[in-house]
C-alpha cells in the first residue's frame, strides 16, 4: 500500500475511534511535502542557499467544548496522535467557560492547485543563482554599500480530512522575491530602497512571475535611482498633512490596521496574551464607521495567484469573497468555523453567518487558527496617482516601510518609510528621507479622501505575518491601489 | 532521551561524509513540547509537538549549501544521502568572496545541568490547576489569557572537522497570564520562567495581581501628552531594549556592515551611561546557557559594553573570515548588570513629582537602525507614579527615543535582577532569556502619542 492509503485508513480509523469515545468534531492534516527553499545575496555572495522539507501530521479534536492538539513527524506514529491530542483535548475541557461548537456541515471533497507555470522548486539551483546574479549586477554601483537579494520559495502538498467526511488535497506554490540596495547619506545614517515581488490580476505563482521582469527585476534601474535621491535629500520635519500611500507602503497599512483587528479570535480575546486585542467589539459590525465612504474592503477578493489564496482553509472550508467594509461601515471579519459559534453565542444574536475560510496553518505541527486571507481596498474613482497628486495642497507619497510598531488593540500605528515625495499645490516638489506618519486607525481611515482607480491596483505579498502561539509565520497578498489620507501626523519630534 | 542507535546512525553518516571527502556538519534536534493557551479564562488551545530535525551544512571552498529536514530518518544511509544533495547544492551554487567556516567543535561535551524530568513530564492538569487557582483567587469576573510553554529541547552535533561532538539536553517554560477588566479594557500582566517544574507557582501571579488591582480598580485611566518625561522601565521593557540595542551595536556583522547605532564608534568610545554594562556570561544561573558558540568555542563570558564603553563585538564564525576577524565564544546569554537602587522602584521615586512606569514595550520596531531610534507602545500595567505614590494606570502611550538616551540618561538602577524570558515560539524550540535589572530610571524619555484607551 501507498503511504497515502496507510495514512488515509490510520485517520479514517482513529478519527471513528475518537468520535465513538466522544469527541464532537477531529480533523487532520497530513503534510506530504511541505518543501521551501531561500536563497539571499548579500553584496553578491550567496549566504543563504538553504532548503527545508517537513512532512508529517497534525491531528486536532474538538472534546467536551475544547481543542486539543498533537503533531508527529513519524508517519507510523498515527494512532498515539490521536491518542496525545485527545488527552489535551480531554484535558483542556477541565476549563471550558464558553464551549466550543463547529456547527453541523456536510462532508465534501476538492482539490484546489495553485496556477502555475513552472514549479519553482524544481528549476535547476544553477538556474536559480545566474538569474540572481543578473539581477544583482544589475544593482551594482560605487556607490551602493549594500545590495541584498532575497528569495523565497514554496511548495506545499497537504491532504484535509474531518470527521464530517471532508477531504480535500492543495498543492500550494508561492514565489517571493526582494531587492534592496542601501548606502550612507550626508550624515552617515544607512538609507535604503527596495521592490519586492508583486501580483497582477490574472498572473500566476510559479518562477516565471520572477523572471517577468514587469513584476519585480525590471524595477533594479529605479530603485536606485530612487536611492540616490533619497542620499541627498533633506529629513521629513513634523508636521500635520496628506499622506500618500502608495501600495508598497499601503498594504502594510490596510495588513496592521484592517487585516488583524477584524480576526475574529483577536476580537473575541483569544491573542491578549500574545499578539494583542482588536478595537472592534461584537457591537461593532454593521455599526462602527470604520473609515470614510471611500474605503471598500474585501476578504479574498478572488485574486487566485496570490498567496492568501488556497482554495481551502485548514477546516475544508472554500475560500469566499466577500466584504469586510462597505462605504466605510464595518461589515464582516475574517472567520473560522469555531470562533463564529462562539461570537454568535456571546453576543446572543447571529453577528455572523458562515465561516469566511480564514482558518490557517502554517505547518503540520501547528494547529489552525484565524489568519487573513487576502485582505484588499477595492479600487475606487479618484484616478489616476497623477490626478490624486494634483488635488494634494500640502502633502507627502511615502512608499515601502523601514518599521512598524502597532497599538496592542490595533488602535494606534506609526510606520517608518523608506522615501517620501513632497507634494506642494498638486505638484511634486522634492524627495525627503526618513518619513515616518502615525496616527489613530478610526480617525486615520475615516480621513481617507482618495482611493486610485484600477491603474494603481496591484497585489503586493506578505511572506512573513507572525501570529499566535505557538507562532505560526503565514503568508498572504493585498490589493489595493493609491490611497490619500488628510490630516496625518508625519515626521518625528525632535 | 536521544538513544545510542541514533546517535551512532549520525556519527556513521558523519564518517561517511569525512571519507567521501565531504567537508560537513550535521546538528540533531529534537523537541517535545507542551503548550497550553488561554483564553476568556478557558483553555484555548492544548498543543503537544514532537518534532525532530536534521540540519546539514556542507562547505566546498568557498561554497556552501544548508538543508533541514523535518521527517523520518530511517538509516544512516539516508542521512548521508542526505549530505550528498547538500554537498552537490553547494557545489552548484556560487563562490564568496571569502572562505566560509565549518564548525570546529572545539571539546566533547555532554551537559544536562538545565534538565529536569518532571519539566519535561509536565503533566498538562497542572497548567489547568494553576490558572484556575488564580482566577479563582483573583477574581473570576475578570477575564484571563495567557500561555505557558514547557518542554525539553536535545540537541547533539558533529562535524567532519573533527571527531568531537556537543550533546546538550535542557527543560525550560515560560509563563504568561494576562487579566483584562471586561468593560474599563485595562490589562495586568504577570510572567515567570524556569527551567525546573516547581518554576512556575500560582501564588507569584496571585500575589503580583492583588498588589495593583486596587490601583487599576478604582482610578480612570489617564491620557498623557506628548512630550519628555522622566520614565522607570520594567524588565520586560528592559530586557527587549538591551537585546536590541546589541543586536544593532554590538554585533560583529551589524558594525562591519556599518549598519547600527555603533557603526561611526570604535572600541573604547564612551557609548552609553557608566553606569550600563552589558555582559555575554555563560556562567549566569538566571538564563539558558549554551556549553558551545556558534563557530564550536567553548563558550566565555564577554563585555560588550563596561560602565558606558564601547567594549566589545561579537563575531560568529562565517563573519569573522569575511572581516579578518576571530570568532567570539559567545553563548548568546545577555546579561545587562544590576545598580544599586532598591528592589522597589516607587522607593526610588518618592522624591519626584511624576514619573511613568511603563513594565512592557509592546511591538517594538526600528525606524532608523544607523541612529539606533525605537519605537513602541506602553503596555501591561502602565501606571503614573506622584511622589512615589501610584496615582492613575495610563493609556497606551507610544514612545519614540534612541538608544543613546535611554541607556545615556539613566538616573538609577535596581539592584536586584530578573530573568527575562526571551524565547519565541516560531520555528524550532530555542529557549532564551537575558538577566536584567528589575527597573531602571530614565530622564527625559519621548513619549510621541498616547491613545484614548488601554
Amino acid at each position: 500500500m501507498s503511504i497515502f492509503n496507510d495514512l488515509k485508513e490510520a485517520i479514517t480509523r482513529n478519527t471513528g475511534r475518537v468520535m465513538d469515545a466522544g469527541a464532537q468534531y477531529s480533523d487532520s492534516r497530513w503534510y506530504e511535502d511541505d518543501s521551501s527553499e531561500m536563497l539571499m545575496l548579500l553584496d553578491g555572495n550567496l549566504e543563504g542557499n538553504d532548503t527545508t522539507v517537513e512532512s508529517g501530521l497534525g491531528v486536532r479534536i474538538l472534546y467536551g467544548g475544547a481543542w486539543g492538539f498533537a503533531a508527529t513527524s513519524q508517519t507510523a506514529d498515527v494512532d498515539s496522535c490521536f491518542d496525545r491530542a485527545m488527552a489535551n483535548a480531554v484535558s483542556a475541557s477541565m476549563l471550558v467557560k464558553v464551549k466550543l461548537d463547529m456547527g453541523k456541515k456536510d462532508g465534501h471533497t476538492g482539490s484546489y492547485t495553485s496556477p502555475f507555470k513552472v514549479d519553482p522548486i524544481d528549476v535547476s539551483l544553477s538556474d536559480k543563482v545566474d538569474f540572481l546574479k543578473g539581477v544583482d549586477d544589475s544593482l551594482t554601483e560605487d556607490w551602493i554599500l549594500r545590495r541584498m537579494i532575497r528569495v523565497q520559495l514554496q511548495r506545499m502538498i497537504i491532504h484535509f480530512w474531518n470527521s464530517e467526511g471532508t477531504y480535500t488535497r492543495k498543492k500550494l506554490i508561492n514565489t517571493f522575491a526582494h531587492m534592496t540596495v542601501m548606502a550612507l547619506d550626508s550624515d552617515r545614517q544607512m538609507q535604503r530602497r527596495s521592490k519586492s515581488l508583486f501580483c497582477e490580476t490574472g498572473g500566476t505563482r510559479g518562477w516565471e512571475m520572477l523572471t517577468n521582469p514587469s513584476l519585480w527585476s525590471g524595477h533594479a534601474e529605479r530603485v536606485k535611482n530612487e536611492l540616490k535621491e533619497v542620499l541627498a535629500a533633506p529629513e521629513l520635519e513634523l508636521g500635520n498633512r496628506s499622506v500618500i500611500l502608495l501600495p508598497g507602503q499601503g498594504h502594510l497599512q490596510v495588513h496592521e490596521t484592517i487585516g488583524h483587528p477584524l480576526e475574529l479570535d483577536r476580537i473575541l480575546g483569544y491573542e491578549l496574551s500574545y499578539a494583542g486585542g482588536s478595537f472592534v467589539n461584537l457591537d461593532s459590525f454593521g455599526k462602527l464607521k470604520y473609515g470614510s465612504d471611500k474605503l471598500n474592503v474585501s476578504a479574498y477578493g478572488s485574486i487566485a495567484n496570490s498567496p492568501g489564496s488556497f482554495g481551502f482553509d485548514a477546516e475544508g472550508t472554500p475560500e469566499r469573497d466577500y466584504l469586510l467594509i462597505d462605504k466605510g461601515v464595518l461589515v464582516n471579519c475574517l472567520t473560522s468555523r469555531a470562533m463564529i459559534s462562539e461570537a454568535n453565542q456571546r453576543a446572543g444574536r447571529e453577528v455572523f453567518t458562515e465561516s469566511g475560510g480564514a482558518s490557517r496553518s502554517t505547518a503540520f505541527y501547528r494547529a489552525p487558527i484565524d489568519r487573513m486571507t487576502n485582505v484588499n481596498i477595492l479600487s475606487g474613482d479618484d484616478g489616476t496617482l497623477e490626478d490624486i497628486i494634483s488635488t494634494t495642497e500640502d502633502g507627502i507619497i511615502v512608499d515601502n516601510p523601514t518599521s512598524w510598531s502597532i497599538g496592542s488593540n490595533r488602535e494606534h500605528f506609526h510606520f517608518g518609510c523608506e522615501i517620501a515625495w513632497e507634494v506642494k499645490n498638486g505638484e511634486i516638489t522634492r524627495v525627503l528621507r526618513n518619513p515616518s506618519y502615525q496616527g489613530h486607525t478610526i480617525e486615520f481611515y475615516n480621513n481617507l479622501s482618495a482611493v486610485g482607480d484600477e491603474s494603481s491596483w496591484i497585489v503586493e505579498q506578505v511572506e512573513n505575518c507572525g501570529k499566535g502561539e505557538p507562532n505560526q509565520v503565514m503568508e498572504l497578498g493585498h490589493g489595493l491601489p493609491v490611497v490619500k489620507f488628510d490630516s496625518v501626523i508625519s515626521g518625528e519630534r525632535k | 532521551m536521544m538513544n545510542k542507535e541514533l546517535r551512532n546512525m549520525i556519527a556513521e553518516a558523519r564518517d561517511m561524509a569525512e571519507n567521501n571527502g565531504v567537508k560537513a556538519s550535521i546538528h540533531y534536534h529534537h523537541e517535545n513540547s507542551h503548550l497550553m493557551r488561554i483564553g476568556n479564562n478557558s483553555v484555548s488551545l492544548n498543543t503537544s509537538e514532537e518534532l525532530t530535525r536534521i540540519d546539514i551544512e556542507v562547505i566546498q571552498g568557498r561554497k556552501k549549501g544548508t538543508h533541514t529536514h523535518l521527517g523520518e530518518i530511517i538509516s544512516a544511509d539516508d542521512l548521508f544521502k542526505m549530505i550528498q544533495m547538500v554537498s552537490e547544492k553547494a557545489g552548484k551554487s556560487a563562490a564568496m568572496d571569502y572562505d566560509p567556516v565549518l564548525t570546529v567543535i572545539e571539546a566533547n561535551v555532554q551537559t544536562e545541568a538545565q534538565y529536569d524530568e518532571a519539566l519535561e513530564k509536565l503533566d498538562p492538569a497542572v497548567k489547568e490547576q494553576v490558572y484556575s487557582a488564580i482566577f479563582s483567587n483573583v477574581g473570576e469576573d475578570y477575564n484571563y489569557s495567557g500561555s505557558w510553554s514547557s518542554g525539553s529541547t536535545e540537541t547533539f552535533s558533529v562535524t567532519t572537522a573533527n571527531n568531537n561532538s556537543v550533546w546538550q539536553r535542557l527543560t525550560d517554560q515560560q509563563f504568561m497570564c494576562v487579566l483584562k477588566h471586561p468593560e474599563k479594557m485595562w490589562e495586568l500582566a504577570s510572567w515567570q520562567t524556569g527551567t525546573k517544574a516547581g518554576d512556575v507557582s500560582a501564588e507569584a501571579t496571585i500575589k503580583e495581581f492583588k498588589s495593583i488591582l486596587p490601583t487599576y480598580e478604582n482610578q480612570k485611566g489617564f491620557k498623557i501628552e506628548p512630550g519628555n518625561y522622566k520614565v522607570v522601565l520594567g524588565s520586560q521593557a528592559i530586557g527587549e531594549l538591551i537585546s536590541m540595542t546589541v543586536w544593532t551595536g554590538c554585533a560583529g556583522r551589524t558594525w562591519e556592515m556599518k549598519m547600527g547605532w555603533t557603526a561611526d564608534k570604535v572600541i573604547g568610545d564612551d557609548v552609553l551611561n557608566p553606569s550600563v554594562t552589558v555582559l555575554d556570561d555563560p556562567t549566569n544561573q538566571q538564563i539558558f546557557s549554551e556549553p558551545l558558540s556558534d563557530s564550536g568555542l567553548l563558550t566565555k563570558t564577554l563585555t560588550m559594553i563596561d560602565k558606558g564603553r564601547f567594549a566589545g563585538l561579537l563575531y560568529d564564525r562565517n563573519t569573522a573570515s569575511k572581516y579578518g576577524k576571530d570568532a567570539t565564544p559567545n553563548a548568546g546569554c545577555l546579561v545587562m548588570q544590576p545598580g544599586d537602587g532598591p528592589s522597589d522602584f516607587l522607593e526610588a521615586v518618592r522624591d519626584i513629582d511624576r514619573v511613568l512606569y511603563i513594565p512592557a514595550i509592546h511591538y517594538m520596531n526600528m525606524p532608523n537602525m544607523s541612529k539606533g531610534i525605537f519605537t513602541g507602545s506602553s503596555r501591561f500595567s502602565a501606571v503614573l507614579v506622584e511622589k512615589g505614590k501610584i496615582v492613575s494606570p495610563i493609556f497606551s502611550s507610544r514612545i519614540t527615543d534612541q538608544f543613546e538616551n535611554i541607556f545615556g540618561n539613566i538616573l538609577a538602577i535596581s539592584s536586584e535582577t530578573t530573568s527575562v524570558n526571551t524565547s519565541n515560539t516560531y520555528g524550532r524550540r530555542a529557549p532564551s532569556a537575558v538577566s536584567v535589572p528589575a527597573w531602571m530610571l530614565i530622564d527625559d524619555v519621548k513619549i510621541t502619542d498616547c491613545a484614548d484607551s488601554f
